[in-house]
């Protein structure tokens, strides 16, 4: 349905986005997953014909975007990474709103509407103004806002950043029922892994302007299949055992968090006995090491050297 | 563009109080700052010949906006005067008058001129009464009338006004203070709201327009409307309390004053679309407003005359300010009396500037957001 061909926005000196190939299916949920900064804010403004692209072309139905953005702009629903919404006024009156703006009119808007604070969740909060919702609140109703047209392809940038657990569940399921009920095409941006491990089919992944991974779940972990994690957990890490874990020739990685460093090795090597000797040698009394399978986050990891979220 | 518009005065009307501040310090600083009569000059006149009384001479000095002819005796006249407590004084007799100069000062040749004028009206009105043949007082006032009636609704035009003389200046405290803060503070109104532009930009609601059917030159021309609205409302409602509660008569120009603040608005709009298309964010904005606000009322003469400005390079700097040409459109019309096509130069300035703000602001605004 829509296409990116070696796309790239470069803005002064830096590329945002660098070269990105993409394919969105009528009907999946895609996730473009990338910490701060990876240009993934970018890169849909590209496809949704907001911004242009310095080099590459967007192509929906085979056909360019760039010279005539209306066919795209007709099914699009945008979610937009800020609340962008009028904060002053109600919840009822931002979707009447942006309801007219969309030409909805009289009864067909009033149902809207009604639907859609259903959907959302806000039907007793309707008459509220927005500027006293919780974040959750004002990011289900930043997503209601871009339902109000029934939108084919709706996109979504971090539509869950800063709000309680909650909120987040109820937004996964009701992105995941729209998909499901009403077969909305879905673009999902976001730095949380399981978001977007439990929504979408495909995954995108980013790091600064460049693609560094895609395909199924399945397929991206697969990338992790000729290596595996290792997590070693102790009260007192101390550097000495640290430096000796990073001065292994096995080892790919070193991540290290507080009581906690994660390791990946390939998977042939067993690599416990030498861990407890850097142990012993480092005077470290170990709480536990454990291999874990593998999640997007390790991917993330074993591609850049770096976590998703630091 | 309608409904975008509603919103807007929605929220405008939900929300107040900002602007009802603004408009409340407009007033209060004009009130403060050029209240009382202590700003207008007192002149101590001694009338040295009673037959002064009833004429138009005495009518005259009565009704100046700018002088506060005030009779007393001779010797307080010359006290006065040799105390410094009066730059000038006046003693007037039937057919002449003598004018006291304190201090050398421009005031001096305006209330010669001033006083000469009212002389000479008065030589007007004896030859008209000797011509129409008029010797009873209720003659006299007859012929008074018509006269009047005559220059109100003239056939001809009659140049009545005295002070139109080319280097006549006249600094009016009240009017200048009324003046220059309505305009200096209707520039923060309006620039907040202009800024809501930038905003809707930043947080996406822009984005969700531009993919609607609406189209963006609506977001535009609502946003300017607003802006220019509110902005015309504020100056609306400060001159009407100055007109019909502090009783300030504009010269008795009240609608034309209003009329050449359309001009100033515009180019304040013009103005606050041009630094949101320059500034990057909501803090560097909030810290350029104010500072350009002050500036240009302080080339522009909003807080000064610019009359007593000497300094070469403001007077050059006050030529590229919206201020000192809105300045100048109400005092033309509210002190000099100025008709519209003499005021046309300073309006199409205005004008001009607003097109061209407008334009490059506008542009500014499109490249950054690509
Ligand atoms: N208008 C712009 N002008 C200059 N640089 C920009 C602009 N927009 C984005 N960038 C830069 O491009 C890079 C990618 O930004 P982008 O917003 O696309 O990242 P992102 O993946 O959405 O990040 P986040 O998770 O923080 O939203 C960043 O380094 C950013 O600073
Ligand atoms: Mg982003």
């Amino acid at each position: 349905m829509l296409e990116l061909i070696d796309l790239s926005k470069k803005f002064k000196q830096l590329y945002a986005v660098k070269n990105l190939n993409m394919f969105i299916e009528k009907g999946e949920i895609v996730g473009l997953l990338g910490p701060n900064g990876a240009g993934k804010s970018t890169a849909i403004s590209m496809l949704s014909s907001l911004v242009d692209p310095t080099t590459g072309d967007v192509r929906f139905h085979n056909k360019s975007i760039l010279k005539n953005p209306s066919p795209i702009r007709k099914i699009i629903g945008m979610v937009p990474q800020e609340i962008a919404l009028y904060t002053d006024l109600s919840a009822e009156e931002n979707l009447r709103f942006f309801g007219r703006i969309y030409r909805l009119k009289g009864a067909e808007l009033k149902q809207k509407i009604d639907e859609i604070l259903e959907l959302i969740g806000l039907t007793d909060r309707r008459k509220d103004i927005v500027k006293k919702f919780s974040g959750g609140m004002k990011r289900r109703l930043n997503i209601g806002v871009a339902l109000l047209h029934n939108p084919e392809l709706i996109i979504m940038d971090e539509p869950t950043v800063g709000i309680d657990p909650q909120s987040r569940n109820y937004i996964l399921e009701t992105v995941k029922r729209l998909n499901e009920e009403k077969q909305m095409t879905v673009i999902y941006t976001s730095h949380y892994m399981e978001e977007v491990e439990f929504l979408c089919d495909r995954i995108y992944i980013m790091d600064q302007g460049n693609l560094i991974a895609s395909g199924t779940k399945d397929e991206i972990k697969r990338i992790l299949s000729a290596e595996k994690t290792i997590v070693i957990k102790a009260d007192r890490l101390n550097d000495i055992f640290i430096e000796s874990l990073r001065q292994d020739p096995t080892i790919s990685s070193v991540t290290v968090e507080e009581k906690k460093v994660t390791i990946i090795v390939p998977k042939e090597i067993n690599i416990f006995p030498a861990v407890l000797k850097l142990a012993e040698e480092a005077k470290l009394e170990l709480n536990s090491v454990d291999i874990k399978t593998p999640t997007l986050e390790d991917v993330f990891l074993h591609l850049t050297g770096r976590a998703l979220r630091d | 563009m309608i409904g975008i518009l509603l919103a807007k005065i929605k929220i405008f009307i939900r929300y107040p109080l900002t602007f009802l501040a603004m408009v409340v310090m407009s007033i209060g600083f004009a009130l403060l700052i050029g209240g009382g009569n202590g700003n207008v000059i007192n002149v101590p006149t001694y009338i040295a010949d009673e037959a002064i009384h009833g004429t138009v001479v005495e009518d005259i000095l009565n009704d100046s906006e700018a002088f506060n002819f005030e009779t007393m005796s001779k010797d307080e006249v010359e006290d006065k005067i040799a105390n410094g407590k009066a730059e000038i004084g006046v003693e007037l007799y039937e057919g002449d008058f003598r004018v006291i100069v304190g201090v050398e000062s421009p005031n001096v040749g305006l209330v010669k001129q001033t006083v000469e004028g009212a002389y000479s009206k008065k030589l007007q009105y004896e030859q008209l009464f000797a011509a129409a043949n008029a010797t009873t007082d209720s003659d006299k006032e007859a012929v008074k009338t018509d006269l009047e009636k005559a220059i109100a609704d003239p056939v001809f035009s009659i140049q009545a006004n005295n002070f139109r003389g080319s280097d006549a200046v006249i600094i009016d405290n009240r009017y200048h203070t009324l003046f220059g803060f309505t305009l200096f503070f209707v520039i923060y109104t309006i620039a907040y709201n202009v800024f809501h532009i930038l905003e809707e930009k930043n947080n996406g609601v822009w984005d969700r327009i531009i993919l609607s059917p609406a189209r963006k030159w609506e977001m535009y021309v609502a946003n300017f409307m607003y802006s220019f609205g509110t902005g015309f409302l504020q100056v609306l409602i400060i001159f009407l309390v100055f007109r019909f509660w502090v009783g300030i008569e504009f010269g008795g120009n009240f609608g034309k004053a209003i009329l050449v603040l359309i001009p100033y608005v515009f180019s304040i709009v013009a103005l606050s679309i041009l630094i949101t298309g320059i500034v990057k964010t909501v803090q560097q904005f909030n810290a350029v407003i104010p500072i350009i606000a002050v500036s240009m009322a302080m080339i522009g003469g909003a807080f000064w005359p610019l009359e007593i400005v000497s300094s070469k390079l403001m007077l050059v700097l006050s030529k590229v300010v919206p201020i000192t040409y809105g300045m100048e459109v109400l005092n033309g019309v509210a002190i000099y009396g100025y008709s519209f096509s003499e005021i046309l130069y300073p309006i199409s300035i205005l004008l001009l500037m607003g097109v061209v703000m407008t334009g490059i602001g506008i542009h500014l605004m499109e490249k950054r957001h690509v």
